[in-house]
């Protein structure tokens, strides 16, 4: 179900570090206006790729292009049209969250509208604050404002909800869909199968730097089914998460 | 292009501000500098003390009042008027050289007079020279007065003849080698550690993931830093002058100096920065490199007073030749011609860490 115009190409991609291969001939498609998850266990290459895409990286083999553009040949012109939220970051400690976005608009050559990227993701009452100040959550939805400033075609977020506890993860899938609303496309990385399923319309499974599987997540499931797999145990209509969200509620414990 | 000169703009009044908003940086470059010129302007080193002359006047004529005048005009003497008790307390505390009492109904008049009354003088047994000097000053003094009173102005006993000069104290010695010092600290200091931080936190990759390239950053530091080092040097001039420090030479000659000296140790701070990979490696090269130039060259005492052959080593230091230029620029007046073999000395320490910079720079 890839779209006529896929705004991300992936052709073999290859990185190797020393004797290591990282990234082992990926190659996929993502439409615009598609949330896109690529999961897989640690060390399956799942960030080494999208820094590849992002232009982070030095590509060792293959091509990619962004929104068109070759993130080779270009990777300036690639960063001017993505946002990147990248997994372990961090912003200028003495500078607010109001002169940050303005400090990184001008770094994209675009007048920020701080207010409206913080009401966007819901902190508007820490304008003046620092980031340090933040909770664990609030420090990833200010670090997706950031990335938001240049009103990009495409958001990479890196494994955006670890750490976080089921209440800010499930604020920040919110989030996250409302940014889609909007008409960003967004490639995703992570560790949690239900935030996939909820979130992504479609996946890939990284596993020692290849790609093992990549489709809807109904699709894989089914397909999976239709091998013949049955639980051990038959699903229940309701798993421990959502005794933990019944008992605890869905408000952010933040502050 | 405006665009880029647009975010070189931008970036360096953020780190200026950064600079100024992170406290820490803002005690050592600024206050720490400051704190030591101001107990050392306090204690005033070196320069000769006054001689602290407590004065009871119980007679409170026209005559005392113009003797005690007298006394105020006398450079060394430091004039404290006081009650008897008060003053011989502070006599035995060692606060007075000499205390001076002029008994009720004194009159300027000569010995034989009718009404004719000594002075009463008390000094501590603890401060003997201190006192006896004060006591040479107030008998003079008061005898110049008898002899003045007793008609004209008298004949010179002895003719004095100025010779040119100035009296250099530590203070004039101090303040030239805290700004030197001081521009050290703060290239070296304000980069090596904030911008390994800004690296390990990953900072610096967030930067990266922007299409404007990090070397603009770099160079908002390096100008944010030049900036702050003139303002500090400016205020650090100023409290000098304020402790009565002269100028001799061009505050533009120190100023252009600062920025020679201030490029200098920041491509050193840069270079260690670059290097590092965290502040645990940071921290002990950039001590290695700062601390044996704060001792050895020149900031707080003459190099002179080191034994020969250190003289001959701490020579070619950089702060060696900052400070050096530094002092003949405002003690001496120095003008560029002057102070050409440290100026060629500071390059030459400028490109070498320059060279050592680049080579080592590793921006993850």
């Amino acid at each position: 179900m890839t779209s006529p115009q896929p705004i991300i190409v992936a052709r073999d991609l290859r990185k190797s570090y020393g004797a290591l291969t990282a990234v082992d001939g990926v190659s996929f498609e993502v439409a615009e206006g598609e949330v896109f998850g690529i999961l897989g266990p640690n060390g399956a290459g799942k960030t080494t790729t999208l820094e590849m895409l992002e232009g982070m990286r030095p590509i060792d083999g293959g091509s990619a292009t962004v929104d068109g553009i070759d993130v080779t040949a270009d990777p300036r012109g690639v960063k001017a049209r993505i946002g990147i939220q990248l997994q372990a970051s961090a912003f200028f400690e003495e500078l607010n969250l109001t002169e940050l976005l303005v400090l990184f608009g001008h770094l994209y050559h675009v007048r920020a509208d701080a207010a409206a990227l913080l009401a966007g993701v819901e902190l508007t009452d820490k304008a003046k604050s620092q980031v340090k100040t933040l909770s664990g959550g609030q420090k990833q939805r200010f670090s997706i404002a950031a990335a938001l400033v240049n009103d990009p075609r495409v958001l990479f977020l890196d494994e955006p909800t670890t750490g976080l506890d089921p209440q800010a993860r499930r604020h920040l899938w919110g989030v996250i869909s409302d940014i889609r609303r909007r008409g960003h496309t967004v490639i995703l990385t992570t560790h949690y199968m239900e935030e996939a399923e909820t979130l992504c319309d479609r996946i890939a499974i990284m596993d020692g730097g290849k790609i093992v599987a990549l489709d809807t997540p109904d699709a894989m499931i089914d397909s999976l089914i239709g091998r013949g797999f049955t639980k051990e145990r038959t699903e229940r209509q309701a798993n421990l998460e959502d005794v933990f969200i019944e008992l605890t509620g869905h408000d952010l414990r933040e502050d | 292009m405006a665009g880029r000169f647009e975010i070189f703009w931008h970036l360096f009044i953020a780190s200026g501000k950064m600079f100024l908003r992170d406290r820490t940086a803002v005690f050592f470059s600024f206050f720490l500098p400051l704190v030591i010129m101001l107990i050392f302007g306090v204690l005033n080193f070196g320069a000769g003390e006054a001689l602290n002359l407590g004065v009871v006047d119980e007679a409170d004529t026209e005559s005392s009042r113009a003797v005690i005048a007298a006394f105020e005009e006398v450079p060394i003497l430091e004039v404290i008027p006081g009650d008897l008790d008060e003053e011989l307390a502070e006599t035995s505390e060692g606060n007075r050289a000499l205390v001076v009492v002029f008994p009720a109904g004194w009159e300027l008049v000569p010995p034989g007079s009718p009404t004719y009354q000594p002075l009463t003088a008390y000094m501590s047994e603890a401060t003997p020279g201190e006192g006896q000097t004060a006591l040479l000053v107030v008998n003079a003094v008061v005898a110049q007065g008898i002899v003045t009173a007793g008609g004209g102005s008298p004949e010179p006993l002895v003719v004095v003849e100025e010779v040119a000069g100035r009296n250099l104290g530590y203070i004039d010695f101090l303040v030239p080698g805290i700004l030197g010092l001081t521009i050290m600290q703060l290239g070296i200091f304000s980069v090596a550690f904030g911008f390994v931080q800004l690296k390990t936190t990953g900072t610096l990759r967030r930067l990266f993931a922007t299409p404007t390239s990090p070397s603009y950053f770099l160079s908002a530091q390096v100008g944010s830093r030049l900036v702050i080092a003139l303002i500090q040097v400016l205020i650090l001039l100023g409290v000098g002058i304020w402790f009565g420090v002269q100028l001799v030479g061009s505050v533009f000659v120190v100023l252009a100096l600062s920025i020679i000296g201030s490029v200098v140790f920041l491509a050193m701070g840069f270079g260690i920065a670059g290097w590092a990979k965290n502040e645990n490696q940071a921290a002990p090269v950039a001590n290695l490199i700062s601390l044996p130039m704060m001792f050895l060259s020149g900031s707080f005492f003459p190099r002179e007073a080191m034994p020969e052959f250190l003289q001959q080593v701490t020579r070619f230091l950089p702060l060696t030749y900052l400070n050096d230029a530094l002092r003949a620029v405002i003690n001496d007046g120095a003008g560029l011609d002057v102070i050409g073999t440290d100026i060629i000395g500071l390059a030459v320490w400028g490109v070498i860490s320059f060279v050592i910079a680049t080579r080592l720079f590793k921006w993850e």
